[in-house]
């Protein structure tokens, strides 16, 4: 009486083999991120894979990196965080302020970090607890965020930090800048987190369905909770090395970062098959934006066009992903 | 009986609607095999199988969704070909699907008058006109739906009529209805029928999916068998008796559908429910022992769902003493602290509250085993395929792994998906709301068999069904409610259904 159990179990080991137009869909944001390498290898085969240019690039995206990986985790909840930008430029500015009043640097990095971990734990509660939507809440906490930002400013741009400061940003180790490996690590600690801990599955089971999650014993207020405090807490990090990197700090930089965050995420998305944010899909999205904008600058395309071909390039990825949800 | 079996339409009528040797493949795999329908114009006409028979795919191909890969559709004798959705609604063919397609923001009129039903001139809609023609088709099956009110404020069954407004606006002359009755109580299903009785006086052919079988011998002339992609049979109602049905939609017998009554139930009491009171739930006590199976019944409305949400701590009770297993169930556990306690909970809406369609079987599973599978919050990859091979074996959900997505399963293996996702934490009571809602006869009858063996490793089970042969099958004791209370007790072994239908009406004992 055993055979019929042990058949279904052998006719689970049949898989299907992807076929080529598949795996082209599948694999469409990473080809393309393959085919813009080539096409500005093929213009300027001098510049584009020279090391510096590729350590230039490299440092252009770290901080991108860095947003963009607090936002893949609020995406990953289902949500978003329109506020990352804004909190990243109030860090930043608390930092230099602090450090020019002669505050010793880690204390000031520390107050900073908070001030970060501070809006994403007020996000979290507008939004887990008192039900807000992602939109408004962030959307509001982002506005008054500049406006600290401002005030701390005093609507000015504030330099003269200490020179060890500086170093986060500028420094290099082995010759690569120092942002970059603080990128890479932050981007691991991201991936693990999100792939092998508990809080990371319980934030993707959020995320997949909020209501399945909650009756499955998952606690999805505080899950959501977490997700946009650490969204703050990175999203600050990611705004104290912009201003050690610049040597300075003002209310309005790193705006672009919001949006590019954003587009990063949405690009990796299309790269899995559940269509869920995940951090691998988000580096490949950044270096898809780091690449195009160094490449476009190198054949000295205006900068204004580069962002219209950003956007156009977002959209030709997520057509493709649905092209392929379509499929299915 | 076996003369009545009439494939080729012996009758001289010709059919509205008629689909002859419809093959369809999706990457190869065959899921229509030459299938054969025919449905005549003023009848209602079954179309029965169990999950993964072919049922969808064959209306996806009358209704222009998918195209066959071959075999004939005819309309009304003249064979067709249907682009689209859109050409085969020219044709009069709509189906009116689970998840009604009307939209919730719109006014009944509007929703009526959708699309090219809307009357306007020069691109600005008139209302006067559009208002008239959505009061006629509501008259017409003898509706009184206040023409103004969103559909968002709609009862499912109003819903329901709006939609047949609708099909009927577009002058319908085939109906294909998927489950119509799934969300509707007993009244409401009698109204409903009796609309699809006046659309049959019509001339309208109507195609009837369900699988509540008392329904199609209730309202159908005509049912048409399909397994594996094939027609099996098709004959009049009147000449058929439900044995047989059941028989030719598993292909085998239905005597063994509910396994037989254990004597499993000891005498510790594992959850014990004093004055629960919620929103509609109004003082209920009761206790169930371990390795008992308590069904729990009623009309829809009467709270029998609130009562499991209340104790599962799905939603908040307003009072009352919830004890699991010796231990008191604080006022405000959430479902994680009710989990913990030892509950285990398989809620009403399979593909909104039981699984996340999107995502794989594993990673379903899991959710509710994270600690189980996890040391200091760190989760162990081997560990979580290790739950899932084996909930898969002992469950038998037929699926290629554990990386399957969910979605690609069929209800009854998404069902037991969410089985195998509370039994892995080992209840020791498991609260079901309509177990086998959805899911095709076979895997009913393997859930069956598995609340027995449950029951008898001593896992108590309190199991909420609309169905009262169900309830009468499964259970060792019914509870029924009414209006919030709990109306009747009976020992399963004597129960019939007249019994618990008076106490379902609210005839107390």
């Amino acid at each position: 009486m055993n055979t019929p159990q042990t058949k279904s179990t052998a006719s689970i080991a049949v898989g299907g083999a992807k076929s080529a137009g598949r795996w082209m869909l599948q694999g469409g944001t990473v080809v393309a991120l393959v085919l813009l390498i080539i096409f500005f290898f093929a213009m300027r085969p001098d510049v584009f894979l020279s090391f510096t240019n590729v350590r230039n690039i490299l440092y252009q995206v770290s901080i991108l990196a860095i947003i963009a990986g607090a936002q893949t985790i609020v995406m990953v909840v289902g949500d978003f965080d329109l506020s990352v930008g804004a909190t990243s430029a109030l860090a930043g500015a608390v930092a230099a302020a602090m450090m020019i009043g002669g505050t010793p640097i880690p204390i000031a990095i520390i107050v900073a970090l908070l001030v970060g971990l501070v809006i994403g734990l007020v996000n979290g509660v507008l939004i887990a607890y008192l039900k807000l939507s992602a939109f408004v809440a962030t959307l509001a906490t982002m506005t008054s965020v500049v406006g600290l930002a401002f005030l701390v400013t005093n609507g000015t741009t504030l330099f003269n930090m200490p020179e060890a400061f500086n170093q986060l940003g500028q420094g290099r180790m082995m010759d690569i800048p120092i942002p970059v490996f603080i990128a890479i690590i932050i981007s691991l600690i991201l991936w693990f987190i999100l792939r092998f801990t508990t809080i990371g599955r319980r934030w993707y089971a959020t995320g997949g369905s909020a209501e399945v999650s909650r009756l499955s014993g998952i606690n999805i207020k505080r899950a959501r909770l977490i997700a946009f405090t650490a969204a703050g807490l990175i999203s600050a990090l990611g705004g104290i090395i912009l201003a050690a990197r610049l040597g300075s700090a003002s209310a309005v930089q790193g705006e672009d970062n919001m949006m590019f965050s954003v587009a990063a995420v949405f690009l990796g998305m299309t790269v899995i098959r559940s269509g869920a944010a995940n951090l691998g899909g988000t580096m490949v999205g950044v270096a898809i934006i780091g690449v195009m904008s160094n490449g476009l600058n190198i054949l000295g395309v205006n900068a204004y066009v580069q962002q219209v071909v950003t956007g156009l390039i977002i959209i030709a990825a997520v057509t493709l992903s649905s092209l392929r949800h379509k499929e299915r | 009986m076996t003369a009545a079996v009439d494939l080729s339409t012996t009758s001289t009528v010709t059919p509205a609607l008629e689909a002859r040797g419809i093959v369809k493949r999706f990457d190869g795999v065959l899921a229509l095999n030459e299938a054969e329908f025919a449905v005549r114009p003023g009848e209602i006409h079954a179309l029965l199988g169990e999950n993964g028979a072919g049922k969808s795919t064959l209306i996806k191909v009358l209704t222009g969704i998918y195209e066959p890969d071959a075999g004939v559709i005819r309309r009304d004798g003249e064979e067709v070909e249907f682009a689209n959705v859109r050409v085969a609604n020219r044709a009069g063919i709509v189906a009116l699907y689970q998840e009604l397609s009307i939209i919730p923001s719109l006014s009944v009129a509007e929703n009526i008058m959708l699309g090219e039903q809307t009357p306007r001139r020069f691109g600005i809609v008139e209302w006067q006109r559009l208002r008239k023609g959505a009061k006629a088709q509501l008259d017409s099956i003898h509706q009184r739906i206040p023409l103004g009110k969103l559909a968002s404020e709609l009862s499912p069954v109003q819903q329901t009529m709006v939609a047949f407004a609708r099909a009927l606006a577009t002058d319908a002359k085939v109906l294909i209805l998927d489950e119509p009755t799934a969300s509707l109580t007993d009244t409401e299903i009698t109204e409903l029928f009796a609309v699809l009785r006046s659309l049959r006086a019509r001339g309208v052919a109507i195609v009837y999916v369900s699988h509540r079988l008392e329904e199609v011998f209730q309202l159908c002339d005509r049912l048409t068998i399909m397994r594996n992609g094939e027609t099996i049979l098709t004959k009049d109602v009147a000449d058929s008796h439900i044995d047989e049905v059941i028989s030719t939609m598993v292909g085998r017998s239905a005597s063994d559908l509910y396994p037989e009554r254990g004597t499993t139930a000891k005498d510790q009491v594992v959850l014990e429910v004093s004055d629960l009171t919620g929103r509609r739930v109004k003082d209920v006590s009761f206790s169930v022992k371990a390795g008992e199976v308590l069904g729990i019944g009623g009309l829809a409305g009467s709270g029998r769902s609130e009562l499991l949400r209340l104790i599962a701590g799905a939603q908040a009770r307003s009072g009352g003493e919830i004890m699991v297993a010796g231990e008191h169930l604080r006022k405000r556990a959430g479902v994680g602290r009710t989990l913990d306690a030892g509950l285990g909970l398989v809620p009403e809406e399979r593909r909104s509250q039981g699984v996340i369609l999107g995502t794989s079987i594993q990673d379903n599973i899991v959710i509710a085993n994270l600690g189980a599978v996890s040391t200091a919050g760190i989760v162990s990859g081997h560990r979580i395929v290790d739950i899932t091979r084996k909930a898969m074996q002992s469950l038998q959900i037929k699926a290629r792994g554990p990386r399957q997505h969910v979605g690609e399963l069929s209800g009854g293996n998404q069902q037991k998906v969410v089985l195998a996702k509370m039994l892995a934490r080992n209840p020791k009571v498991l609260l079901m709301d309509e177990p086998t809602r959805g899911i095709d006869v076979g895997t009913k009858a393997e859930i069956y068999r598995l609340i027995r063996e449950l029951a008898a490793t001593g896992t108590a089970i309190v199991a909420v069904s609309s169905e009262l042969p169900e309830l009468i099958g499964m259970s060792d004791r019914i509870l029924i409610m009414h209006e919030g209370r709990i109306s009747g007790e009976v020992d399963a072994a004597i129960a019939d259904e007249e019994l618990l239908l008076s106490y379902c009406y609210g005839k107390s004992e």
